[in-house]
């Protein structure tokens, strides 16, 4: 009993979700039963297809939406009792990062970060941020409509840095960048980590997952159908198992698929 | 915090390049308007006073009192530069004689029927119409166009309370689009300083009266259009929504009032009064040649077997009395119609200050009429300056006919003219002096009604009450909706 309360105590996760189960008003179970805990300087990896459950999982972790059952907690806060003190502690990067059209880069940083309680940073500090995220010094004074989606998933991710909250949310946060700027973002989360963070990251990328992720967990339709440690995935070709596990999927969405197209 | 939030809305408001173009455009035609609205009421004022002079020296040319046609105008007030209200199609004079009712005649309008046709675009038409737009314009996007770029996930990521980013949404708003239209506001005040247009300490507090009314009625939109924003996941449809709200309150609602009333409390047309009145009359003289005709049967059977000698001396013996009798007969008879003309009046009119209240009241559903009505109380351009007027112009009228009719026995004889009967010269009328002008140095004049401030504000408090209420209703909706609001 004490030994667990030690336990718990030292590895505090930052990240967890307790039991969780979402049923959506349309009676699609996005979500059935999930656990999942990440700790501090933990990449956890959530890996599935389209409809695997991955944005709704992150959804309840920022109380955009009420979990049917179960509880999310932040640095031990329940998310759905306490948001305004849960979300203190974590940052958020969207899989298609919007700022204001109008506003540039520096204004959107400057922006979002006090929003997220920083208040002290000087433009230096911004400028800082955005070289380290890779994004070009031109474009700092450019208004946001004109730049391109790898351009704002940047700044999205220089606006984590700069919150510089314990736990970050990751939501397929570089799909649809080419090959060079997932890598670079890649590598980015890979500091964050080594920083200490606590990052949930959804993917569909299998070898991105690979890469950097502690843990790796396979969603399928809402189930957490396998968790693997960066260790036990070593000797396991992820492909295989990845397949392994979405085949079920696969089948029910095919033979969804040609259901549709055959009414 | 807050602050923050305050400011973003501002920048975002300011930045966007809407702005700039919508912006300079009521600008421009706030200061265009007060700047036609100064023209045209020094026109008003030229003309009034030249009308006055030539009433003045017809008078004084006139050959005698009694030929005096005198005439009352009606006097421009500065307030119509910013709230026209009727003052363009009530008439701007009456004439004054003892034999006519009072009725303004002679609107600006019928005078110069172009500009009836492109009405005249004052200051509570351009808050009305286009100020209105203008915040729709700029709210209709307000909660659902940040959901739909995906930044209202982003601020909802970070410990922010819906109460304080919605609170924030709207000072924002309204100080962005609030500070920016007292500009062209003040700069048109600044306009009537320079073209010397007299304005009184009660106008200028009028003028402030009607600008804080446009600030709420300007709110309002601000916050219907947050409120539908709140209410929608698309800005495509909320700009709908706004678009048919907007028509329905500005264009459909205040008319539905008018004839909603008019089926409701069906009053008469003039024609049919006057024909009411004639029809009173045509029986009651009806009425009275019976009456008449039984009085003489009854007198002949008075004088029933007398002769003819006998039945004069009665007639002449009573003569006087009978006379007396029957003239007392006709002067009831037209007593009896005045007064029933003057009840059948008063009943069309009071029926039509039913009509209107009932319809007003209607009207008051949407918070326009309301901004129109509070509008054109303060500036004194209301649906009661014309009754104002008559009523003055009828006080006026008494003075001025007790004045001829004392001039007129100075002057001896009726009618203005004398007839003397000279057995050298024949009949001979005389006019009074008609070599000479009338003396006009001690006729009353007529001045304009004054309505106090005091009435005039505290006859547009409910209107401002209820547009508070309307802005109350919008805002709490707003909040409700946006506590329920799904972010993603
Ligand atoms: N608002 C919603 N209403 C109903 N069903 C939804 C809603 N959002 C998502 N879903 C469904 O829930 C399931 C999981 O969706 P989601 O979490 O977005 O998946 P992922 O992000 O892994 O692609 C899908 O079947 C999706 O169709
Ligand atoms: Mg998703």
């Amino acid at each position: 009993m004490d030994d667990q309360h030690n336990e718990t105590i030292k590895q505090a996760p930052l990240l967890e979700a307790r039991n969780l189960t979402k049923v959506y008003e349309d009676g699609v179970k996005a979500l059935d039963n999930l656990q999942l805990k990440v700790h501090p300087g933990e990449i956890f990896a959530m890996l599935g297809g389209n409809g695997a459950g991955k944005t709704t999982t992150i959804n309840i972790f920022l109380d955009f939406i009420q979990p049917t059952s179960g509880n999310a907690f932040i640095n031990g806060v329940d998310v759905n009792k306490d948001p305004l003190e849960a979300k203190k502690n974590v940052a958020f990067v969207s899989e298609n990062v919007q700022l204001y059209p109008n506003f540039t880069a520096i204004q959107n940083v400057d922006f979002f970060v006090r929003l997220g309680g920083k208040s002290n940073y000087k433009r230096n500090d911004y400028e800082a941020a955005l070289l380290r995220v890779g994004l070009q010094r031109e474009a700092f004074d450019k208004k946001l409509k004109d730049f391109s989606k790898g351009m704002r998933q940047k700044c999205g991710i220089a606006i984590a840095i700069l919150k510089d909250a314990p736990a970050i949310l990751l939501d397929e946060p570089t799909s649809g960048l080419d090959p060079k700027a997932g890598k670079e973002f890649t590598r980015l989360v890979g500091e964050l980590r080594d920083e200490g963070k606590a990052i949930l990251m959804s993917t569909h990328d299998i070898f991105r997952a690979k890469e950097i992720a502690d843990h790796v967990g396979i969603l399928n339709a809402g189930v957490l159908v396998a968790q693997k440690t960066y260790n036990e995935l070593k000797g396991v070709n992820l492909e295989n198992l990845y397949v392994e596990y979405m085949a079920g999927y696969m089948e029910e969405a095919t033979g969804s698929l040609i259901n549709s197209l055959a009414e | 915090m807050l602050s923050l939030l305050i400011q973003k809305e501002l920048k975002n408001i300011l930045l966007s390049p809407k702005f700039a173009a919508t912006f300079l455009v009521c600008s421009v035609l706030i200061l265009i308007s007060i700047f036609i609205g100064i023209n045209e009421y020094e026109n008003a004022v030229r003309q009034f006073e030249a009308n006055q002079q030539i009433a003045q020296q017809d008078i004084a040319q006139a050959s005698s009192w009694g030929q005096v046609r005198n005439i009352a105008h009606r006097e421009p007030t500065p307030m119509q530069i910013f709230v026209s209200g009727i003052h363009f199609d009530v008439g701007r004079l009456s004439g004054i004689s003892s034999f006519d009712d009072v009725k303004l005649v002679r609107s600006p309008y019928s005078d110069e029927t172009l500009f009836a046709i492109f009405r005249v675009i004052d200051f509570a038409f351009i808050v009305q119409i286009v100020l209105s737009l203008f915040a729709i314009l700029f709210t209709y996007d307000a909660i659902n166009g940040e959901r739909e770029n995906g930044t209202l996930k982003l601020a909802f990521a970070n410990s922010v309370s819906r109460v304080n980013y919605l609170f924030a949404k709207f000072a924002g708003i309204w100080l962005g689009l609030i500070i920016p239209l007292l500009i062209p506001i003040l700069i048109g005040l600044l306009l009537l300083l320079v073209f010397k247009v007299p304005v009184g300490a009660d106008e200028w507090m009028s003028i402030s009266g009607l600008i804080g009314l446009s600030v709420l009625y300007v709110t309002f939109f601000i916050g219907i259009g947050i409120l539908v924003s709140a209410l929608t996941r698309k800005s495509s449809l909320s700009f709908l929504l706004l678009l048919v709200i907007w028509i329905g309150s500005v264009l459909i609602l205040p008319r539905m009032g008018v004839m909603a009333a008019g089926q409701i409390v069906p009053t008469e047309s003039i024609a049919q009064l006057e024909a009411k009145q004639e029809a009173f009359q045509k029986a009651r003289w009806d009425q009275y040649s019976a009456e008449l005709s039984d009085i003489w049967r009854s007198r002949e059977a008075e004088m029933e077997g007398m002769d003819e000698n006998e039945r004069r001396a009665y007639r002449d013996d009573k003569e006087w009395e009978w006379l007396e009798k029957d003239d007392v007969l006709r002067k009831k008879v037209q007593s009896d119609i005045i007064e029933n003309n003057r009840t059948l009046m008063e009943e069309s009119r009071n029926r039509k200050k039913v009509q209107e209240k009932l319809a007003f009241n209607i009207a008051r559903l949407s918070p326009v009429s309301s901004f129109r009505l509070a509008a054109m109380n303060l500036a004194g351009t209301d649906i009661d300056l014309k009754n104002r007027y008559e009523q003055s112009m009828r006080i006026y009228k008494d003075d001025f006919t007790q004045f001829v009719e004392k001039k007129q026995e100075e002057d001896g004889g009726h009618g203005g003219f004398r007839i003397s009967v000279d057995s050298e010269s024949g009949v001979q009328l005389d006019f009074g002096r008609n070599d000479q002008t009338l003396d006009t140095s001690d006729m009353p004049r007529y001045s304009a009604p004054k309505t106090s401030l005091q009435t005039s504000i505290a006859s547009s408090i409910p209107d401002f009450g209820l547009l508070g209420l309307f802005i109350l209703l919008a805002f709490g909706g707003s909040f409700i909706a946006f506590l329920r609001y799904d972010m993603r």
